[in-house]
């Protein structure tokens, strides 16, 4: 199996969102000049997670990109064969050209990360920056993270590398190709 | 002398000035990064400065007022009769030989930024906001050790050993105003063995990542500290040996004398800590291998100096100065005079806040600065003539915000301002401009040189960082240094003799063997490359006047207050009953505060990216007790304003308190009105007008109130 991956170390994202913008700029996701709150499209967002009552509080911070899913129901869903999981990488990529809008993978994906140009007739997501990974560099997302709270690499060392640093998979939020972790409580 | 590529620059979303890189293509502004050769990192407000920089809400030509004040009303003009007014009224004013009624509100990038110089020169005064935010700190350690941290001079969380304590005591380092690198350098302090410790009535990130979080009464954090410094003292767990040598002599038998009675179980009857707490910190502190405390919102109470002294002899008892872990002791890069250097006003003489009636009340005032809190009494009082203000918003920062609205506003007998003359340059629209006779429009950081060399950097270790133009400026857009410069030009040429802020940078740079053109060949970055520690004992003393440390401040003996109160704040020991909630007014890391481009900027108000509400914050306790519900709209009372928002039950804040985000209220911008957020500074009491709540000494003026809730 070859997937590339990135892992959200828990412990250390902090929900600042930096990423999102970061993202946006690289990829060229916002008209800086008339793009208003709510309109701009996104490839990354942060979610986070609050548990017990005061003074016994717990807060998880996480990122949640394209999980380019093992087998995609985006692509599953894409009758005009817009979208594949790139055999030599494992990311998962929607050709433009060939998508027609009919917005079935949008429909599909159970994480809500593809967004629709509606000017253009066309559906867009996290493609893991496959334009940099493919020339060893990061994606946007790992090398910016404001706290290294990101990192990026073959799927399965990843894994290897947390588990030498004491940290814990997440197993049900690691489903996919995006890993989650946090040290062992 | 523009180019392609990424470029080394700096940023300037906020007062952090991080170091960058932006990537230019073709002329424009992509992308934007941390520069890898200082500290690498840039915040979500940094990275989304590209949308401030080609905002379709920029301000591109300089306009003057053609309603009254306060209605927004303006009509463009040409930069040849903008410069004209602002000669003709400065000119007037200096003439009388009221120069010192000038005063211009900014953030200075150096100790020599050229508007700086141009107040000097003219006579005035800067009214920072440092008053606001830093001069319980500044004052506190001035007074003890002689030297001038103000809250950027965070703890060096890069130096915090292993077993090391950093503790937070109302503050939010993950907001990146001190470095966008901050939260990473806790972050791994901690991976490698350190102890975060968070200290605070609402649960931030901080407290989220936190080894302990520590929820207290606000205002507390004095009595809290003096508790941990009574129990080490008296149970002889403090380092004898640093205060043996650098103490003052006999100031450590006052200070004995002074905190025999603040035990940990009285002191947690103020703060509502458990005095067990209380002491496991004390007796955490003396196992440590270093201990250090950055603290922001809890030096902008009333009692700052007091927190601000106990702080104070916190790090000294512990030996926690100048060393790996503790207080870092900054010194100023030696750049280099452009001579002659303009002789400042006498601000003890001169200053608006003493030349009116309440001059007696202000003998001890001590601080470097005027209070910007004292700008609307001065005006009312006719002590205050000309306003000018660039990269900042008074109308919202300003406590006691319908005060200010009413000073600026003013007419005398004759219908002539009190005020006569307010000028604003900014990037985008603000709050304060809808007062403004003039508006200029003022450039971004990628469009403009700025030399920063401030002492206050979290980044010690570059020592000048240098901002550059990557693209050409919007509009008619020009850098209001240079605007300065020009009225300097005009008005004090023996001072302005340079031929512009380049030469000016060039001249200052060969301090340090160094010029514009060889910084931009060094990657826009010099440093010595080294932080230093202990350097007090290089100098074998402290700057202070005996060259040793002084806990005893007495300074204020005759007032009796040269050892701190442990009480809360003034402004939390009033109207208790009929105000039972104490104000938790917050920051967050997508706002530079009041400043007017955060809020104009259409990524840091996006829900995904920023954030586009700011709810009135009660703990589920408080709210069942009231009949209160999650999304019901109440109302927020203080003694002196009231304002109405939508509720958001949560269990992240201390029952007692309500929390609500600091720095919204603009009412000026597309962006900024999408959501109406109310500006918690109409819940403050203008602190002018209430100068018996206030601290004299050069404290802070209270940013905090109790509030009443109510449907």
């Amino acid at each position: 199996m070859k997937q590339l991956s990135i892992m959200v170390d828990m412990d250390r994202c902090i929900g600042c969102k930096t990423c999102v913008v970061a993202c946006r700029n690289h990829h060229n996701l916002v008209n800086h000049r008339s793009h208003m709150p709510g309109e701009i499209p996104f490839y990354i967002k942060v979610e986070s997670q609050a548990e017990g009552t005061f003074p016994h509080l717990k807060e998880d911070f996480w990122v949640s990109p394209c999980k380019h899913c093992k087998t995609a129901p985006c692509a599953t869903a894409c009758e005009s064969g817009a979208i594949r999981k790139d055999a030599q990488t494992g990311i998962v990529l929607i050709d433009k050209d060939k998508c027609t809008g009919a917005k079935k993978c949008i429909e599909k994906c159970p994480y809500n990360v593809i967004q629709f140009n509606a000017e253009k007739n066309y559906a867009h997501k996290c493609n893991m920056c496959y334009d940099r990974v493919v020339h060893g560099e990061e994606p946007v997302c790992v090398e910016i993270c404001l706290t290294n709270a990101l990192s990026f690499g073959e799927k399965e060392i990843l894994k290897m590398q947390a588990q030498a640093n004491g940290k814990e998979i997440i197993k049900a939020m690691s489903s996919q190709s995006i890993i989650y972790v946090k040290s062992s409580s | 002398m523009y180019e392609d590529g990424w470029i080394p620059t700096v940023c300037y979303q906020c007062k952090a000035e991080c170091s960058i890189l932006a990537l230019v293509k073709n002329g424009i502004v992509q992308e934007v990064k941390g520069n890898p050769r200082a500290r690498g990192k840039m915040c979500v407000k940094g990275m989304a400065g590209i949308t401030s920089l080609y905002s379709k809400e920029r301000l591109t030509h300089p306009m003057k007022r053609v309603g009254e004040r306060g209605e927004g009303k303006f009509e463009r003009i040409s930069w040849d009769e903008a410069m004209e007014m602002m000669e003709t009224k400065l000119r007037a004013l200096h003439e009388k030989g009221e120069g010192h009624k000038f005063t211009y509100s900014m953030f200075p990038h150096s100790a020599s930024d050229p508007k700086w110089r141009f107040v000097n020169a003219y006579g005035g005064f800067i009214s920072t906001g440092l008053p606001h935010c830093d001069s319980g700190k500044i004052m506190a350690h001035l007074h003890t050790f002689g030297c001038f941290p103000n809250h950027h001079i965070a703890p060096m969380y890069f130096s915090v050993p292993k077993g090391g304590l950093m503790i937070l005591s109302g503050r939010h380092p993950f907001g990146c105003m001190d470095d966008a690198c901050v939260a990473k350098d806790i972050l791994d302090a901690k991976e490698r063995g350190a102890k975060l410790i968070v200290i605070d009535p609402i649960f931030r990130p901080e407290a989220a990542k936190a080894d302990w979080w520590i929820p207290i009464k606000p205002g507390g954090d004095a009595a809290f500290f003096l508790g941990v410094c009574n129990y080490l003292l008296l149970n002889n767990l403090h380092n004898k040996e640093f205060c043996d040598k650098w103490v003052r002599e006999g100031d450590m038998e006052k200070l004995l004398d002074y905190i025999a009675d603040k035990s940990p179980e009285k002191m947690s009857a103020i703060c509502e800590v458990p005095a067990a707490d209380i002491i496991k910190l004390a007796k955490m502190v003396a196992e440590a291998p270093s201990a250090c405390i950055d603290a922001f919102k809890s030096i902008m109470y009333g009692n700052a100096m007091d927190w601000g002294q106990v702080w104070s002899i916190f790090l000294v008892i512990t030996g926690n100065l100048d060393n790996p872990g503790g207080q870092p002791l900054p010194e100023l890069t030696p750049m280099a005079p452009v001579n002659p250097v303009p002789t400042p006003p006498n601000l003890k003489e001169l200053g608006y806040h003493r030349t009116g009636p309440n001059r007696e009340k202000f003998d001890h005032y001590n601080f470097i600065l005027e209070p910007t809190w004292y700008a609307a009494q001065a005006i009312k009082e006719g002590n205050l003539k000309i306003f000018f203000a660039t990269e900042c918003n008074p109308a919202l920062s300003e406590m006691g915000a319908a005060a200010w609205r009413e000073a600026v506003s003013m007419k005398d007998d004759d219908g002539n301002y009190m005020l006569d003359f307010f000028m604003v340059s900014e990037i985008l629209p603000s709050e304060t401009m809808k007062w403004a006779d003039l508006v200029l429009p003022d450039q971004t950081n990628y469009e403009r040189w700025e030399l920063l060399y401030m002492p206050w950097w979290y980044n010690y270790s570059h020592g000048a960082s240098l901002c550059r133009p990557v693209v050409k400026p919007v509009g008619e857009a020009r850098h209001t240094n240079n605007v300065i410069i020009e009225l300097g030009k005009r008005m004090f040429p023996e001072f302005f003799a340079f031929k512009d802020d380049v030469e000016y940078y060039d001249i200052e740079l060969g301090g340090v063997g160094m010029s514009i053109d060889k910084l931009m060949e060094n990657g826009g970055l010099w440093s010595p490359g080294t932080v230093g520690f202990y350097k007090y004992k290089d100098k074998k003393k402290f700057d202070t006047p005996s060259g040793k440390i002084e806990l005893d401040w007495n300074m204020y003996a005759d007032i009796n207050q040269q050892w701190p109160s442990p009480e809360l704040p003034l402004e939390y020991r009033k109207e208790e009953d009929n105000f039972p909630f104490i104000l938790i007014n917050f920051r967050t890391i997508f706002l530079n505060n009041t400043g007017a481009w955060s809020h104009n900027n259409a990524q840091l108000r996006d829900p995904v990216s920023g954030l586009d509400s700011n709810p009135i914050m009660i703990n589920p306790i408080d709210a069942s007790r009231l009949d209160i519900n999650e999304g019901d709209t109440v109302f927020l009372e203080s003694t002196t304003g009231k304002v109405s928002s939508i509720v958001q039950l949560t269990e992240k804040i201390k029952p007692g308190c309500i929390g609500i985000i600091h720095g919204f209220g603009q009412t000026v911008g597309q962006v900024a009105t999408m959501v109406s957020c109310f500006n918690d500074n109409e819940l403050i009491a203008d602190a002018g007008s209430h100068l018996d709540e206030q601290d004299l000494r050069g404290g802070e003026a209270h940013v905090s109130t109790r509030v009443t809730i109510y449907k």
